[in-house]
């Protein structure tokens, strides 16, 4: 390959935490690749599974979930946040996407050099597993919204996938 | 994904079709699938574009006076997103966030009949608040705006790389104009306003902070650690310029804020815990009785709070410049607590029943270290900053010595000296004329402080051996008889409070104001002031003009009866909802989220409700729905579903294989 990969990233930022910490790097004029891409969030706990493997599926290769750790300002939500991309990575690693794709981490405000040493960590875990597998990832979030879907007890459970990606 | 817009949808079949995804490229059958699904999507989106108006956004992209376009290609920017479907204005400003830059956007607004804004320009902490304000002024709802971070997060964090910057710029307006397609108007939350203040800390900044703002009609509760007001002014003597005493400033002060009816004062109290927000902060004090018996927490909501926490003078450690090794060495405040209580005997400034014929000042110590020169703290810090008192009250008390005690001769050792306030190089002045001589050390070689052996103690405790700057680096050797430290400020002890309200503190371990020019004496936590030391090295005039100016801010905030807080909170979608109660299971806050009776088509069902009020809008609820019907106002799914799309998605008229060859 004469182009070397280039990996897109896109980092899940608290407001509390790491986005003020992305902030910082740039205030500080310290440098990271130009294919990562910061969303601000109030917390990522709100991300259904199907979110992040929809993610995968429109050619992003890597997620950072940059949260605020135990300096959460929502009771409960870290762990909440936690154990449910416990189980995202458990279905990716099923699935074929394998685990080093998604990484859960705290960055502080002032983290200057923990949120550099994470963006380096993923690019070089992406460079080496090079572009996502899109197909894969299709059909991962479809099946994360099938489970989804069977979690209703009743009423019309979400028609998202009628005129949805697939 | 519910696409309900055909400018969305225009988006993401650029990048369904795209050639940049070679590596991943989907297999043919998979490419007809797509192919069906998207002329199906086509049809539906033809329709829904006949119901639903097309958005008109307007986006303007900022130059921050170069800090942004010396990187990204701003002109270019404004050109590639004008393609973007839904983007009818794409203009370029020196700044946004000057007057004539807010005005742009309003007029805009009305002139274009805009419906949607984007600004990309720098962080949002900085000016988010500032273009919903410029929204709202030209007639939009505040929340059809999106904020996009190309500074901070662009020009500055990929200066070397400007043609990735430019399409990272690119892509995160892209991203916004992406989530604009899917936000609808949002009324802020009000609630009351609690008109009460509450002011930690009972120094000169406590008091003054109080004092103003109970002249202005608000209750304080003024919350002091020990029993006595005045903090560090009570360990001072006369201060610069004013040559007042301070317990004078101290008195006068303590005279505003005692027995005022608008002042409760509450003294061996310390803050345990504060939760809440601007309005309506709950706080717990513990007050500790003069007996030591710890009373039960007093609880109060009150609007806004005061820090006033002020510093700690800077105590060197065991050894440094002989600190605590030889009785000669002493700290300024140790020096101030000596000259305060001195009794001339004769003309004989008299110490430890000796008279005192030398005295040596070092300027700073324990401020502007350098590494591998001075010995970092037990906690591994080094003090890098300037403490900015130093120089000043070092020549304030060289020429109250001269003055007092003519018979002492005074030497001034100093790296710089930086006598910057008004009236205060008078002092330089006055002591060289005094007689004061002075000696500069290079920082990398501070002076080296020596006992003098015991047969030479007539001659002077210590011996100071100097590598001279102002005499061309000559090594001079002093013999004193009391070295005087110039120590200067550290943090106060305020982590319980730092961790309770979640505070930014700077590198130097002080609190730190939200943007120096554009925000001072605001902390990041909205109705949160500082005032004085606690947020940096101060003289008095400093921190009593922080003092005024936090409680005006404080007073400012309690204008309106109620706070208007974003609507950042869940909703339920009632016609989505079937009672199931999965989010109400994931919810911790109690009442925020709850299952009600409601009459659907004549029969009593189930369904959740929130309250705005208790929610917090952490989301927790929203990924276990199955039916979609949970979802956080402002940062709804489909939008972030949008926005990751537009990050994805192909730059209009930008072919992909110039961009991989672009970035090496």
């Amino acid at each position: 390959m004469s182009v070397p990969f280039i990996p897109k990233i896109l980092v899940l930022a608290t407001e509390k935490c790491a986005y003020p910490g992305a902030d910082a790097v740039g205030k500080a004029h310290q440098e990271y690749p130009s294919h990562v891409y910061i969303l601000r969030v109030l917390s990522p706990v709100v991300f259904p599974e199907d979110f992040y493997l929809r993610t995968y599926s429109q050619g992003i290769d890597g997620i950072l979930i940059a949260a605020c750790g135990s300096d959460c300002p929502y009771h409960g939500a870290y762990d909440r946040l936690a154990a449910r991309i416990d189980q995202l990575t458990s279905h990716m690693n099923a699935g074929g996407l394998g685990i080093e794709r998604i990484r859960l981490t705290a960055i502080c405000t002032v983290c200057i050099k923990a949120f550099l040493k994470e963006i380096a960590m993923m690019t070089d875990n992406l460079q080496r597993l090079g572009p996502v597998d899109r197909k894969i990832a299709e059909r991962l979030h479809r099946e994360s919204i099938e489970r989804l879907q069977a979690s209703a007890r009743f009423g019309q459970p979400v028609e998202m996938m009628q005129g949805g990606v697939l | 994904m519910n696409h309900q817009d055909p400018k969305d949808q225009a988006l993401e079949l650029t990048t369904d079709g795209a050639e940049c995804w070679e590596p991943g490229k989907v297999e043919e059958h998979d490419a007809q699938q797509q192919i069906d699904s998207a002329l199906r999507r086509a049809n539906e989106l033809h329709s829904a574009a006949k119901e639903q108006q097309e958005p008109r956004i307007g986006v303007y992209i900022c130059r921050c006076g170069g800090n942004i376009s010396d990187v990204v290609d701003v002109e270019r920017v404004a050109e590639t997103v004008r393609l973007i479907p839904g983007v009818t204005t794409a203009k370029v400003h020196t700044f946004v966030c000057s007057d004539p830059g807010q005005h742009t956007i309003s007029d805009d607004i009305l002139k274009e009949n805009l419906d949607r804004v984007v600004v990309a320009s720098c962080s949002p902490f900085l000016h988010e608040q500032t273009f919903r304000g410029a929204v709202s002024r030209g007639g939009l709802n505040s929340y059809l705006y999106e904020h996009v971070n190309i500074r901070e997060q662009a020009s500055w964090a990929h200066k070397h790389d400007p043609e990735g910057a430019t399409l990272k710029a690119i892509r995160m307006i892209a991203a916004a104009v992406g989530k604009l397609h899917h936000v609808r108007p949002l009324d802020q939350i009000k609630l009351p306003n609690h008109r009460r203040a509450l002011v930690i800390g009972g120094g000169i900044a406590g008091m003054k902070a109080a004092s103003d703002l109970a002249m202005r009609g608000i209750k304080v509760l003024l919350v002091e650690a020990t029993e006595r007001l005045g903090g560090q002014l009570n360990n001072l003597n006369r201060v610069y310029p004013s040559e007042r005493p301070a317990s004078e400033i101290v008195r006068e002060l303590e005279q505003k804020v005692l027995h005022n009816e608008n002042i409760e004062i509450f003294f061996g109290a310390r803050v345990r815990s504060v939760s809440g927000f601007i309005g309506n902060f709950k706080v717990a004090l513990q007050v500790t009785s003069t007996n030591g018996d710890e009373a039960p927490h007093l609880a109060f909501t009150v609007g806004a709070i005061v820090i006033a926490t002020g510093f700690r003078p800077y105590v060197p450690q065991e050894g440094e410049f002989l600190y605590r090794t030889s009785p000669a060495v002493l700290t300024m405040p140790e020096f101030i607590q000596l000259m305060r209580t001195a009794e001339p005997v004769g003309s004989q400034l008299v110490y430890k029943g000796q008279a005192v014929r030398k005295i040596a000042f070092l300027h700073c110590v324990g401020s502007r270290q350098l590494e591998g020169v001075h010995q970092p703290s037990p906690d591994g810090k080094l003090n890098t900053y300037c403490s900015r008192t130093c120089c000043s009250t070092i020549l304030r008390q060289a020429l109250e010595v001269r003055k007092r005690f003519p018979s002492v001769e005074v030497f001034d050792f100093h790296r710089d000296i930086r006598t910057y306030g008004r009236g205060e190089e008078d002092y330089y002045i006055e002591a060289s004329k005094a007689g004061v001589i002075f000696f500069r050390y290079n920082g990398e070689e501070p002076p080296h402080i020596e006992l003098t052996p015991a047969k030479l103690s007539a001659a002077g405790a210590l011996s100071i051996t100097v590598k001279d700057a102002l005499t061309w680096g000559e090594e001079l050797t002093v013999q004193t008889d009391l070295l005087v430290l110039g120590t200067g400020m550290i943090p106060g002890e305020i982590a319980e409070l730092i961790e309770q309200m979640k505070l930014a503190t700077g590198e130097d371990g002080f609190l730190q104001e939200v943007h120096p020019k554009l925000r001072p004496v605001e902390l990041a936590v909205n109705g949160a002031l500082l005032a004085g030391t606690a947020q940096g090295p101060m003289n008095i005039q400093e921190t009593l003009a922080a003092a005024g100016a936090a409680a005006v801010k404080a007073a400012a905030m309690f204008a309106k009866e109620e706070v208007e807080l974003n609507p950042f909170v869940a909703e339920v979608d009632q016609s989505r909802c079937s009672g199931e109660a999965l989010c109400v299971a994931e919810c911790d806050y109690e009442g925020a989220l709850q299952i009600v009776q409601v009459e659907v088509d004549g029969r009593t069902v189930d369904r959740a409700q929130v309250n705005a009020g208790l929610c917090v809008g952490c989301g927790a609820c929203v990924a276990v729905c199955p039916h979609r019907a949970i979802d956080v106002n402002g940062w709804r799914i489909d939008q972030f579903e949008a926005m990751v799309d537009g990050i994805a998605a192909d730059i209009p008229g930008h072919a992909c294989s110039a961009e991989l060859v672009s970035v090496h």
